[in-house]
């Protein structure tokens, strides 16, 4: 029988995708909190202490850390809030959402809050947030991150995402930044210690937080789905599964990235999947991101 | 909303909360806006601003009220940058770190702590005159922004 896990394993899977693995080392990325401050004044106060910083072309608030010679952890301007540490992909799916401003949004799984915080700057502090997580550690952090960026309009329930409807709110904009494998990239042990069942049983839980958001969505409201997660099963099989079963369509999206996969290990799926985004890793981590609504409404 | 409104008196702040958007939720103090009010159920873990909690009777701000409050009027002193540095570091504050003072100085009263650029790093007791150019401590650190670092150092 076939080992379903290991390097060679994943790796000859990559290339059935289209990808050829190499070694990657992401780089460190921020994101300055615009809501807080001046974002060129932040820049620059931090290039007055040496830490030399690099636009990220496809982010409006994103940098490269190019070099510090501290941690970027560990200045005043981190601790007033004034900035994020937050790896570059992870900055894209709070981005795709149309007119954030006084709506109702749910980070269905919030912890540790980086996103939570981006939702936030990008509201201007306005409207509610919404957010979950269910290990109430990781939900401390959060509420550091919360207090620490000035967040005003959020409220952190320690609840599984897949009880998302029974806080009885119907939500303009649904985050789901599910639970998932991960990748290689961002985890130095992970083809020693992931299996196509661990996929697979991740998939499966991906797919009831997905069903959940579906339920508490408001009829022309906008779900981002997204994951670290390389494997097919994780993203584009998932959304071709909500395409499918629960009335979503997929939203065509500019941003990093290529087009997903909608022939993924000689399984056709619907076309529109390809309106989501594969991000293979090299500057950034591995990512997937695809934006949904309900059948039904305008593109 | 005591404990607050005492420890704003101490700082001699003046800034309003809306009594009916405060909630206390065990020891802990949170500001709602209107949208999270009609939003909100008991078992919340976070909610709005967190400004603060008791402890043995005393009141600990958080750095959202004290930020809050040093948009205001209140006691400040603006520090220098290794000042700053040192302060967050969880360290006094020495009077030659001190470029200005605004508010009352009287010892044994409270004063935030900001940084040059106007932010808020915490605050602490006035031990010493603030305006005396030496290194005595005028400043006795009761809380700073370092505490972000510190805690998620506990966490490790």
């Amino acid at each position: 029988m076939t080992s379903m896990s290991g390097r060679d394993f994943f790796t000859r899977r990559y290339e059935q995708l289209g990808w050829r693995f190499k070694n990657v080392e992401p780089r460190q990325a921020i994101r300055i909190n615009s809501a807080k401050g001046e974002k060129a004044g932040t820049v620059q106060r931090l290039a007055q202490r040496g830490v030399e910083l690099e636009k990220i072309p496809f982010l409006e608030d994103g940098y490269w850390v190019m070099a510090s010679r501290f941690s970027v952890g560990a200045t005043s301007e981190y601790l007033v809030g004034l900035y994020s540490i937050q790896e570059a992909a992870a900055q894209i799916p709070a981005t795709l959402f149309e007119d954030l401003k006084d709506t109702i949004a749910l980070d269905a799984c919030a912890a540790p809050g980086g996103k939570t915080v981006q939702l936030a700057d990008l509201m201007q502090n306005a409207g509610a947030i919404i957010a979950l997580d269910v290990d109430k550690r990781r939900l401390t952090v959060l509420s550091n991150q919360l207090e620490r960026c000035h967040v005003r309009n959020t409220i952190v329930y320690c609840r599984d995402a897949r009880e998302a409807s029974k806080l009885r709110v119907k939500f303009d904009r649904i985050l789901l930044d599910v639970p998932c494998s991960g990748n290689f990239a961002i985890d130095k042990a992970w083809f020693s210690r992931r299996t196509l069942r661990d996929v697979q049983e991740n998939a499966r839980a991906q797919r009831e937080i997905l069903a959940e958001a579906a339920q508490a969505l408001r009829d022309d409201g906008e779900i981002v789905y997204s994951t670290c997660s390389l494997e097919p099963e994780e993203d584009e099989l998932n959304v071709d599964w909500a395409i499918r079963n629960l009335g979503l369509k997929t939203v065509s999206i500019e941003c990093h990235g290529e087009k997903a996969l909608s022939n993924v290990l000689d399984r056709q799926l619907d076309p529109t999947v390809e309106n989501a985004r594969r991000i293979w890793p090299e500057q950034t981590q591995g990512f997937f991101v695809c934006k949904l609504t309900k059948q039904g409404q305008p593109s | 909303m005591r404990p607050i409104t005492d420890f704003m008196n101490s700082i001699h702040a003046q800034i309003q909360l809306d009594e009916a958007l405060l909630v206390k939720k065990k020891d802990r103090y949170y500001l709602l806006n209107d949208k999270l009010k009609k939003l909100v159920s008991r078992d919340f873990f976070h909610a709005g601003t967190y400004l603060g909690k008791t402890k043995d009777g005393t009141f600990f701000p958080s750095f959202a009220l004290l930020t809050q409050i040093a948009e205001g009027k209140a006691n400040k002193v603006m520090v220098g940058d290794r000042a700053e540095w040192l302060f967050i570091c969880g360290r006094d504050i020495f009077a030659r770190g001190i470029t200005e003072v605004i508010g009352s100085g009287r010892k044994g009263g409270y004063t935030l702590v900001m940084n040059k650029h106007g932010e808020c790093l915490g605050f602490g007791r006035i031990a010493g005159n603030l305006q005396a150019k030496s290194n005595v401590v005028a400043v006795k650190n009761i809380s700073d922004v370092g505490d972000f670092l510190r805690r998620e150092r506990r966490r490790a």
